[in-house]
């Protein structure tokens, strides 16, 4: 799907093919160093060797385990309450296929694979970023030389979101629903919130629909005509599904994934409320913000950028990122630095906009980079809102 | 696909069978979402949200007389008696999180009733009653710590109270436990720290706390709290 998406635009302009993956393999090598040379300012004893390994924090963890050992059954090993199945199946299921293939270690195929992955998102984003090459060289150094590239290049699932986010968006903008469908259903194996990739479908298609002149009682005459649109819409969350029929038969509980939040006590409360409790967190020990108070700042930094992605008539997008946002904010702002990061239609859309003038490109560019090694330092050392 | 292909009869056909085979699939899948198929412990704790703690099979053997410090420097010890409701342990010992913590002591029936020695130690932020059952339920003792104070909670244990080839369940609750931060899950609420735990005989000296545990002879109390090691 990643070739029948991207291949049109990259065929056209084939001599600049060399040169985007270029950009994407330079990012990717400077963006390994500054990570690298982080952790090593960071750990004792630090060698490229342990570097993946020792890289890998909080979720990257879980995700490793679940590369090689599968998912826990209930009661789960060693006594602790919360099992695995929060995690989605697609990414973790990708790197243990080539775990049992190759036998090399989950971490570094993990790596591997994953700044694959972000080069190939990149790659897919060129059509969405108007062929503007100064959009393309931010995107790419965001997700493989940026703040958030420990994301991007080590071992969570939210490589593979971007990447197939990437894909629904430019099969949908192409009006190819079908395909833009069964990126969603892929999408909704990877990432909880992947569900939510079916409004890009179907938001879309209304506003094609629209465009043409359709009438709201013309619809239902149209879906019959257009089967396709209504089996897009119902494959989309399909790979949510596939997961939710494997826990019912593997422990007996469809929705594991969902109340196993409790054993990590998270409480569905307001979405709002949680914003504005992180955001009157006070900081400690000097700081200028609390862990909550950029967990927050990011949440509505996300929310302002869905606001414009409305503003600028790309209504699927903004209603996909709205979901993504508010739904996890009701479980509390946990990793919401995370989530944001990974939103792809508010990455493109502000890569779009600090692309448009030299100097804020290359200051934008500086930013990116510098950042990227001291973010690694902050990941390394355990600062929260990263987590 | 084009709007031309989708609208071929052929393909309509086969288009339509395929939303409905899985609007099927979903429609199957959510119905067995709403009746899961799960045990009773399961479901209390992650479906019903009766219980905060989880209860889990576990088979801790323990030398009935024997001290367990719940002090860090015996985890090991400690987790081995641990079936749910608690955190750490931490310097203080271990912390009880949510409604209630279970013990279980792998023993074989006594010939007589048992005494439980608990070393506890309720938050500074409130007072606690504590209320120790065994595990089907049957009341063993009940004890109020005022809030940040350190007590010794003795209860009698029945004999018949220790299920033969299992052994006994001790469930610790604590009806007045409380939430450090306003959106805290029940699962997080706060009421004690554990330091020490016995299961004696009537002959049996009673543990006077956590350094009668032998994994903690080479310790001493150091200054302001914390164990320090015994100089060599």
């Amino acid at each position: 799907m990643v070739v029948e998406v991207a291949a049109e635009p990259l065929e056209r302009s084939e001599p600049r093919l060399t040169t985007l993956v270029a950009i994407v393999a330079a990012f990717a090598a400077l963006g390994y160093v500054l990570r690298f040379l982080a952790y090593q300012q960071a750990v004792w004893n630090a060698d490229i060797w342990n570097f993946p390994h020792g890289f890998c924090r909080w979720d990257c963890v879980w995700y490793v385990r679940l590369a090689q050992t599968g998912y826990d059954p209930f009661p789960v090993p060693h006594g602790i309450d919360a099992g695995n199945w929060a995690f989605f199946p697609l990414f973790p299921m990708i790197v243990g296929a080539l775990y049992k293939l190759t036998g090399w270690p989950p971490i570094d195929i993990a790596v591997a694979v994953s700044i694959l992955l972000s080069g190939l998102a990149a790659l897919v984003a060129w059509p969405l970023l108007k062929h503007n090459l100064r959009a393309f060289t931010l995107y790419a150094a965001f997700l493989l030389c940026g703040p958030f590239s420990m994301y991007f290049t080590s071992f969570f699932t939210e490589v593979l979101f971007v990447l197939l986010t990437n894909c629904v968006m430019l099969a949908a903008r192409r009006s190819n629903y079908l395909t833009a469908g069964t990126g969603a259903a892929l999408l909704s194996a990877t990432r909880i919130v992947g569900v939510f990739g079916v409004f890009i479908v179907a938001v879309q298609f209304l506003v094609d629909y629209a465009r043409r002149g359709g009438s709201v009682a013309g619809l239902p005459r149209e879906l019959w005509r257009r089967p396709d649109i209504v089996l897009a819409v119902l494959i989309a969350p399909l790979g949510a599904f596939a997961y939710m029929l494997f826990l019912h038969f593997y422990m007996g509980d469809a929705l594991a994934f969902q109340h196993v939040q409790r054993a990590w006590g998270r409480v569905v409360g307001n979405p709002f409320d949680y914003l504005w409790l992180a955001l009157t967190e006070p900081p400690r020990n000097g700081g200028w913000l609390s862990s909550g108070q950029w967990l927050a700042l990011s949440a509505i930094g996300g929310l302002v950028a869905t606001a414009v992605l409305a503003w600028k008539r790309h209504y699927a997008e903004a209603v996909f990122c709205l979901f993504c946002i508010v739904v996890p904010m009701a479980a509390g702002m946990a990793s919401m630095l995370r989530f944001v990061a990974a939103l792809s239609p508010i990455v493109l859309l502000a890569a779009g906009y600090l692309a448009r003038w030299w100097p804020l490109f290359l200051a934008t560019l500086l930013v990116l980079v510098a950042t990227d090694y001291f973010f690694a330092l902050g990941w390394i050392e355990g600062w929260l809102a990263l987590v | 696909m084009s709007e031309a292909i989708a609208q071929r009869p052929v393909w309509r056909g086969a288009v339509l069978a395929a939303a409905a085979a899985v609007a099927a699939v979903e429609l199957y899948t959510a119905w067995l979402a709403l009746h899961p198929q799960v045990g009773k412990d399961y479901r209390a704790y992650y479906i019903d949200h009766t219980t905060t703690c989880l209860d889990k099979p576990v088979s801790n053997r323990y030398a009935l007389g024997s001290t367990i410090s719940f002090l860090p420097e015996n985890w090991r010890g400690a987790k081995a008696l641990w079936v749910c409701g608690w955190d750490g342990p931490a310097g203080d010992g271990a912390h009880s999180v949510g409604t209630s913590s279970r013990l279980h002591f792998g023993i074989a029936p006594p010939a007589s009733g048992l005494r439980l020695r608990l070393y506890l130690t309720a938050i500074a932020a409130a007072g606690q009653r504590v209320v120790v059952t065994t595990g089907d339920g049957r009341p063993l003792g009940t004890a109020r710590i005022p809030a940040g104070a350190s007590q010794v909670v003795d209860v009698p244990v029945p004999a018949d109270a220790v299920v033969p080839g299992d052994g006994l369940d001790v469930i610790v609750a604590y009806p007045d436990a409380v939430r450090m931060m306003p959106h805290d899950s029940d699962t997080h609420l706060r009421a004690v720290m554990l330091t020490a735990v016995q299961l004696r005989r009537p002959g049996d000296l009673p543990s006077s706390g956590p350094l009668d545990d032998p994994k903690l002879r080479q310790y001493e109390p150091g200054p302001g709290g914390p164990l320090r090691q015994k100089p060599a």
